[in-house]
């Protein structure tokens, strides 16, 4: 078996903008953020003695009058909308429970998914009692956020042809604060793979479907074998998007994919190496820059 | 939390909303996937677990005691619990009036995993305390006479409190271990009674007075998957959350059988019980070994005046950091100077596919070129002494290379190669030629040294 051994060493870690525009505002649980008290305070403080506190670890945003501190690292908080990926945890009456990396499981209702045939009918009995053959525990969906109950948890809903159960692929688990808002969250990379950037901080990779009609409105999976050239790509994608939330920087379609080709020169596996990751991640923020600009 | 349900817009059922309060309580851990357990099982399948253990193999146990008595923590692999004993002068029960009272109680923390709760009584948790009591208390292992002070007056309670700090699988075992270890360490307050009066004597007045113990019951785990066709010992976090059902004995080292619980709902047949009994008797005999070791420890390291407890049992001392920086290395000439160097060097030696070690604390007795350390078990190395450091050339080395020589002598068979008393040869020089019937010194030395078993000659019989 063939061990690759290097020495740890110092290593220098740099950032591209040190502009004062990028300068946050960063404050850690129990830093006062101000002694005034003619602001309102909003998540993520707390008034403690008329100096109004931070109680979370994150970037303080002002507006207008309200105060608030958005954390770094947090569980994901739903809104309408939003593009998740999830795994069935319970299969309940007439609903799924889903985990979602939020504070709560969310909920999949039955009349919110799309039954196999695509039709529309009034969900009976027989259908909540095959339900188990729809979707079971441990399976993942994508499905689109319908509403937020009053204590946080999101109802789901797959009510499309591009949601609903995912077959073969990897699974991705990042923080949800890493993930841009975009108009749309599939992307069909061009390097020969899919991606599913769901807002919860779960990234899907999965092969680009070719052209099979998908029946059944999202409940068939396809258990062909996947090309070991697929294969690599996912795994390259993969690693590359390991490397990228290391260095947190913001994933959306196009910095995975200057991540995936700034990766190129180096094998798979090399690319989780600490060194090789900085490398990457430093080409890939040049490039971003660059296309900014 | 039934307030706000009133101004949701859903309509809701009464057990949905039942439901919502239920779970906003309680974190649950995350989800296993079905890949992980499709993996799982099938590695079982194939005799291959997570981290490499074989089926019958325990982790790693460490036994470590607090600087008061009868404060015990034990890890087992990652899996850590600490168990604490006290006592306290209490009236009996009316049954029993000369008879002192055990109670146990075995806490499951939030420190140990994110699904225990604080204060709230799972299921697991039911579970194991029962699984505790029974194991301990009906096995009768403390003599609760001896606990008696004034019959139908005052008895001493004895109040075990297990505590679990870390969860990776098979808290049942480690609580077990951690408990009877508490009651061995444990020592109680002297009394004495002069007619009415009982006087009670704190520790600096007199002595305190271990309990009496008469035998060390500790459970064994055996988790079964696949409806009973695969079992292993000892399973971890993992390999708990995907088997079938769990087979626990209770034993102590005299092969009686104390407690023996099968939970999960497998069938097992009667060969499978006894082919458990079986295994559990020797690893019991094994971790009884272990914790007297641990108590002789600590009973020295007490007299001896030096420090004690858990503060002292972790590592303080640690590079956690290295300060230097990248060094540039000339690399033009490498693969010419490698490539030469590979023509010149001889061909590596075959390896021995699974030496057997005949003795624990037989070395190798360094012979040509045949490296065979890095293929036994961790447990050589503990029970060689320390006194063997990297290259070198103390006395004590010498003599035990000596011992070993003779040892090796004795087991001589005629195509042996013969090896040069050790005594004269002080230099550093290490001697590779295969012609040549000098021991390579060094390369035994150095690394070697650390009990690496070999038994060519065993085998050549």
């Amino acid at each position: 078996m063939a061990v690759d051994m290097r020495l740890p060493t110092v290593k220098n870690s740099m950032s591209l903008s040190h502009s004062a525009a990028d300068r946050k505002d960063l404050v850690v649980p129990g830093d006062v953020i101000t002694s005034d008290t003619g602001f309102m305070r909003g998540h993520g403080t707390y008034v403690d003695e008329d100096k109004l506190t931070a109680s979370v670890a994150g970037e303080v945003q002002r507006v207008d009058k309200l105060i608030c501190v958005r954390p770094l690292k947090t569980r994901f908080n739903g809104e309408v909308g939003d593009v998740v990926v999830g795994r069935i945890t319970e299969v309940q009456q007439k609903r799924w429970k889903v985990e979602t990396n939020s504070r709560l499981d969310s909920v999949l209702l039955l009349s919110s998914v799309n039954l196999p045939g695509g039709e529309l009918r009034r969900r009976s009995a027989e259908d909540e009692l095959t339900m188990r053959e729809y979707l079971q525990e441990g399976d993942l969906i994508s499905a689109e956020v319908q509403s937020v109950f009053s204590d946080g948890a999101l109802s789901l809903h797959t009510r499309s042809l591009k949601y609903g159960k995912l077959g073969q692929g990897v699974l991705v688990q990042l923080s949800p604060s890493l993930i841009k808002r975009q108009k749309t969250h599939f992307h069909n990379l061009p390097c020969g793979a899919s991606i599913i950037l769901g807002n919860n901080g779960f990234v899907w990779l999965y092969p680009t479907p070719g052209q099979q009609e998908e029946e059944a409105g999202g409940f068939y999976t396809s258990l062909e074998p996947v090309s070991l050239s697929d294969r690599e790509v996912i795994s390259r994608l993969r690693n590359c998007l390991l490397a990228l939330a290391a260095h947190k920087v913001l994933l959306y379609d196009t910095s995975v994919l200057y991540c995936y080709e700034s990766s190129l020169q180096h094998q798979v596996k090399d690319v989780l190496k600490p060194e090789v990751m900085e490398e990457i991640v430093m080409l890939t923020q040049q490039k971003l820059l660059e296309h900014e600009s | 939390m039934l307030a706000t349900c009133k101004h949701r817009r859903h309509g809701f059922l009464r057990s949905d909303i039942k439901e919502y309060t239920r779970e906003t309580v309680s974190m649950k851990d995350t989800p296993l996937s079905n890949c992980e357990r499709d993996f799982i099982l099938k590695a079982i399948e194939e005799k291959k677990r997570l981290d490499g253990r074989q089926t019958y193999d325990y982790r790693k146990i460490k036994i470590t005691f607090g600087t008061d008595y009868g404060c015990c923590f034990v890890d087992l692999g990652q899996t850590r619990v600490m168990a604490q004993v006290s006592c306290e002068l209490v009236v009996p029960k009316e049954s029993r009036p000369n008879e002192g009272i055990m109670f146990f109680n075995l806490e499951l923390s939030p420190m140990a995993s994110p699904a225990f709760e604080q204060g709230r009584q799972s299921e697991l948790s039911v579970k194991l305390n029962r699984q505790l009591e029974r194991c301990l208390r009906n096995s009768k292992c403390i003599d609760t006479e001896s606990l008696c002070v004034v019959s139908g007056e005052k008895v001493w309670q004895i109040r075990v409190d297990v505590h679990t700090l870390n969860n990776d699988g098979n808290l049942m075992d480690a609580a077990s271990v951690a408990a009877i270890g508490a009651l061995c360490h444990f020592r109680r307050p002297d009394v004495s009674i002069q007619g009415e009066e009982v006087t009670v004597y704190s520790p600096e007045e007199r002595d305190p007075i271990p309990l009496s113990i008469y035998h060390m019951p500790i459970s064994v785990s055996f988790a079964f998957f696949q409806q009973g066709t695969f079992l292993l010992v000892d399973p971890c976090e993992r390999e708990e959350r995907v088997m079938d059902g769990l087979l626990m004995i209770a034993m102590n080292k005299h092969r009686e059988i104390c407690s023996i619980q099968s939970s999960g709902g497998i069938m097992l047949l009667r060969e499978q019980v006894m082919r458990c009994s079986k295994i559990a008797s020797v690893k019991v005999s094994e971790i009884t070994e272990l914790i007297n070791k641990a108590l002789l420890n600590d009973k020295a390291a007490r007299k001896a005046g030096g420090r004690c407890g858990f503060a002292e049992s972790m590592p303080q001392e640690r590079i956690t950091a290295l300060k230097t920086d990248q060094t540039a290395v000339e690399m033009t000439d490498v693969g010419e100077t490698a490539s030469s160097i590979v023509q010149t060097a001889e061909a590596p030696p075959q390896t021995v596919p699974s030496p057997s070690v005949p003795v624990p604390g037989v070395g190798q007795v360094g012979e040509v070129l045949r490296n065979t350390w890095g293929l036994e078990e961790e447990e050589e190395e503990e029970e060689e002494d320390g006194g063997e450091s990297s290259g070198g050339d103390s006395v004590e080395e010498v003599t035990k290379m000596d011992v070993e020589q003779h040892q090796g002598d004795k087991s001589r068979t005629v195509d042996v190669v013969e090896i040069l008393d050790s005594d004269e040869e002080e230099d550093e020089v290490v001697i590779l030629y295969p012609e040549t019937t000098k021991k390579p010194k060094n390369t035994a030395s150095s690394s070697g040294q650390k009990g690496a078993g070999t038994s060519r000659k065993q085998k050549k019989k």
